[in-house]
């Protein structure tokens, strides 16, 4: 029941104890203003984001010296570092070729094997389902298994290739021209089902008025896929593309658990120098230096893929 | 807990049943021996059960009822009344002694002081890096630092040393724990820097041969004394039993510390070392690449893996009977000779390593110490950021005590002892027979130690020199990428001494 007030009527209080609790929560909390409302997720990424990202700006500008037990202030000499040191440089040309070649692989293959299971036939919904199988697997034990497999005297995948003539008798990931692509292999195993499910999930939203006018119009298989299927599953794959190409440029488990960065340099990604760098000798403020580089790439590459594929977020 | 003697029989009985269908965990099993009085032997009665509950590596002991020696524990309980309740935490690698320490020793450790023990057990590489953050952040997460001998120049201000700790702390000092019976060689190579003691010899892995009796016997082969007999056998085994056995194996994986420790063995055993007396790098002097070409030849005999393999996969090889002969970690030898595990128990013997081409190198730099065996022993050492120094500190001697190691030898741990007095115990002889934990290739370690052992430099900057620039740069060469072992032995020179020079 409602009660009368000098004012006017005001509802009675069904929880007394919960309006209560209202009534003495500070005032701000019950405007309409945003700024309440932004507070955690403000608070979340000052601590997570903002503030790391300004310590790594403060990092790469000091190194830490050993002996001191110290960080000392080195002003730009890390960036100077950076641009004379050769192993970076290969580092990222190792990085980009690993990105690009498991991309168009992972794309290629993601692709085909949606296009195969975009059915509504009995059995592909449970096709569709083993493939997640792939994901849920840990990064870093992917890596051990096909460290396994592609062991030059107990592997199954080394005995198969040799059979078949296809290798030697040299181990996949003790040579410089075969080991990058041994690492290769495990990505492109656990991460192409991930390209599958995004396309399987763009394929099946697509309204089915066009394909069907196609057919009746005669147009053929590649026809329908060339015209009508990849213009509209455009924004789809260039979402797919920059998610999976910002992950590989990052890729650090495989190659560390598989070649640890061999032979030689030949599988040293920049995440695995920055992290060797940072954390087997120590040297922070450089470490630091090649983690904002690797940044500033990731972010110029992006933006331009953006811009150019034109994608609105 | 009292129990008359049926009672006694059957409780024992019950926690037997309940541990080997896997009712209760070993920790709780071992306790509740204790408490009855039967120790870690109370494993073996668990072990002739039927399967089930059985794990572990603890294989030997089972014959044994082994209480720790009580005069040491009860002044462990009596010491250690003011830091009950505390933690101590290690990072260590996975070493025997560390593995028995953590999965069957620290119980009575705990038991007797109330100290908690907490051990990290992680790959080497780990280990540096847990150890090196520590101590840059001074934060003191770890109260123990394991410390390899390849770390010891950079670790050595971070730690207290120990013989000032049991002469300053009289009364955290144990008795009888006798400093002096660890061997000498090895408080110089793995404890010392620089007038420091960095940490007490922990464990000592070292370079002995390991070759196959019954392939030997059958193709008349004799141990090998010199690296040119031990080259010979390599091939002779490879010519008539290859491609099922090859000649050797080695520990080649590019960028990793395995492939530096194989490098220096062959290169001291050619008369090279790592620095010359200026401290400048002589791995590419005469030396240095008639050890390449030793080397190059060597390699000929064995399987293609070994330039993706670390001593894990050496060891591997060995076990599943691929290989003929190896110059490596006598720790493997009691792995090897485990029946369940292993294709070649009994069938493998140790010797010392061979004779040096040519006189070993005395004129080095940085402290090295040139030898055909080499060392890649650790030491335990209290960091000086530790909150718990104490507690630690106590931790450390009770590890390294003599009683202490010889349990981790006789539990099938096989790795070298550091103490003399535990090579001599008769608990440790009495497993001087085929079968895992086997301690018939000690008296090999000993003599190795003491006659043939190599250490390498000690300096600030050898971490990342034996664990980057020199393992990589050799990675590339076995990849190809160099045209031969002088154009990779300069490149070496040129970096090294750069990053010496800073």
């Amino acid at each position: 029941m409602n009660q009368r007030t000098e004012t006017g009527w005001k509802p009675k209080p069904q929880h007394p104890s919960r309006d209560a609790a209202v009534l003495r929560a500070p005032k701000f909390m019950l405007s309409d203003h945003a700024l309440p409302w932004l507070t955690p997720l403000l608070a979340m990424l000052l601590v997570f984001a903002l503030y790391p990202f300004f310590y790594n700006i403060w990092l790469s500008m000091h190194e830490f010296v050993p002996r001191k037990r110290a960080l000392e202030w080195v002003g730009g000499d890390n960036w100077v570092k950076l641009f004379a040191d050769t192993r970076m440089w290969g580092a990222l040309g190792v990085t980009l070729l690993y990105t690009a070649f498991c991309l168009i692989v992972q794309l290629v293959l993601g692709m085909g094997i949606a296009l195969l299971l975009d059915s509504d036939d009995p059995g592909f919904g449970f096709l569709r389902g083993v493939l997640t199988l792939t994901l849920v697997i840990p990064p870093a034990i992917t890596g051990m298994m096909f460290l396994l497999l592609e062991d030059a005297q107990f592997g199954v995948f080394t005995y198969a290739l040799q059979q078949l003539g296809i290798l030697g008798t040299s181990p996949i990931l003790g040579n410089s021209s075969t080991a990058l692509l041994g690492v290769m292999i495990a990505d492109i195993w656990q991460w192409t089902p991930f390209m599958v499910l995004i396309f399987l999930a763009g394929l099946r939203a697509m309204p089915t008025e066009p394909f069907e006018s196609a057919l009746i119009d005669g147009a053929s298989s590649w026809q329908i896929f060339r015209r009508l299927t990849l213009p509209m599953l455009g924004k789809v794959i260039a979402i797919a593309v920059l998610i999976r190409g910002i992950d590989l440029f990052r890729t650090f488990d495989y190659v560390y658990v598989m070649t640890s960065g061999g032979p030689g340099t030949a599988t040293y990604t920049l995440s695995l120098y920055a992290w060797q760098q940072t954390f087997s000798f120590i040297k922070w403020g450089y470490g630091a230096t090649i983690s904002l580089f690797s940044l500033l790439v990731i972010l110029i590459v992006a933006n331009v893929f953006v811009a150019l594929t034109k994608l609105r977020w | 807990m009292r129990f008359n003697h049926n009672n006694r029989k059957r409780y024992i009985a019950s926690i037997t049943d309940q541990f080997v269908k896997g009712k209760i965990d070993r920790r709780t099993f071992m306790r509740t021996a204790a408490k009855l009085g039967l120790g870690v032997g109370a494993l073996g009665a668990a072990s002739m059960l039927p399967p089930g509950g059985r794990g572990g590596f603890i294989s030997e002991a089972r014959a044994q009822d082994i209480v720790q020696d009580p005069d040491m524990m009860a002044w462990l309980k009596e010491a250690a009344k003011p830091f009950a309740g505390q933690t101590v935490r290690l990072a260590t690698e996975s070493t025997p002694p560390s593995n028995a320490i953590n999965s069957a020793l620290k119980p009575f450790f705990e038991e007797a002081t109330g100290i908690k023990v907490e051990i990290e057990v992680l790959p080497l590489e780990q280990v540096l890096q847990k150890l090196t953050l520590d101590v840059a952040s001074g934060l003191g997460t770890y109260d123990l630092y394991y410390i390899d001998q390849s770390w010891m120049a950079s670790f050595a201000g971070d730690v207290i040393d120990p013989r000032e700790k049991y002469e300053s702390s009289s009364d955290l000092a144990m008795p009888n724990y006798n400093m002096d019976d660890f061997l000498p060689a090895l408080v110089d190579g793995i404890s010392m820097y620089d007038g420091i003691m960095v940490g007490v010899p922990y464990d000592i892995p070292i370079f002995i041969t390991m070759y196959r009796k019954d392939i030997y016997e059958e193709l008349g082969l004799s141990v090998p004394t010199t690296m040119e007999q031990y080259l010979a056998n390599a091939q002779a085994i490879q010519a008539a039993k290859g491609p099922d056995i090859y000649g050797t194996t080695g520990q080649m994986k590019s960028g990793h510390y395995s492939l530096e420790c194989d490098w220096t063995c062959w290169l001291w055993a050619h008369g090279g070392s790592i620095f010359g007396p200026d401290g400048k790098f002589t791995g590419n002097d005469e030396a240095g690449l008639a050890a390449m070409d030793y080397w190059n030849k060597l390699k000929e005999n064995m399987p293609e893996g070994v330039t993706t393999w670390t001593w894990d996969g050496q060891g591997q090889s060995v076990l599943q009977g691929i290989a003929g002969q190896a110059l490596s970690w006598g720790e493997f030898f009691p792995w090897w000779d485990d029946p369940e595990a292993s294709k070649v128990s009994g069938l493998m013997e140790a010797a010392v390593p061979p004779a040096p081409t040519t006189a070993l190198r005395t004129e080095t730099g940085f402290g090295e110490i040139p030898g055909v065996g080499h060392q890649g022993g650790s030491s335990l050492a209290v960091s000086k950021y530790s909150k718990n120094q104490d507690a630690a500190w106590l931790f450390a001697q009770w590890a390294t005590s003599m009683d202490t190691q010889v349990y981790i030898t006789t539990l099938g741990g096989g790795t070298g002892p550091t103490r003399e007095s535990v090579y001599d115990d008769e608990r440790v002889k009495a497993n001087n027979r085929v079968g895992a934990g086997t301690t018939r290739h000690l008296d090999v370690v000993r003599e190795t130690i003491a006659s043939h052992m190599g250490s390498e430099p000690d300096l600030p900057e050898w971490a990342e020199l034996s664990n980057d620039t020199i393992p990589v740069e050799l990675g590339r060469y076995f990849a190809g990428d160099y045209d031969s072992p002088k154009e990779v032995m300069d490149a070496i020179a040129k970096k090294v001494d750069d990053i010496v020079s800073g």
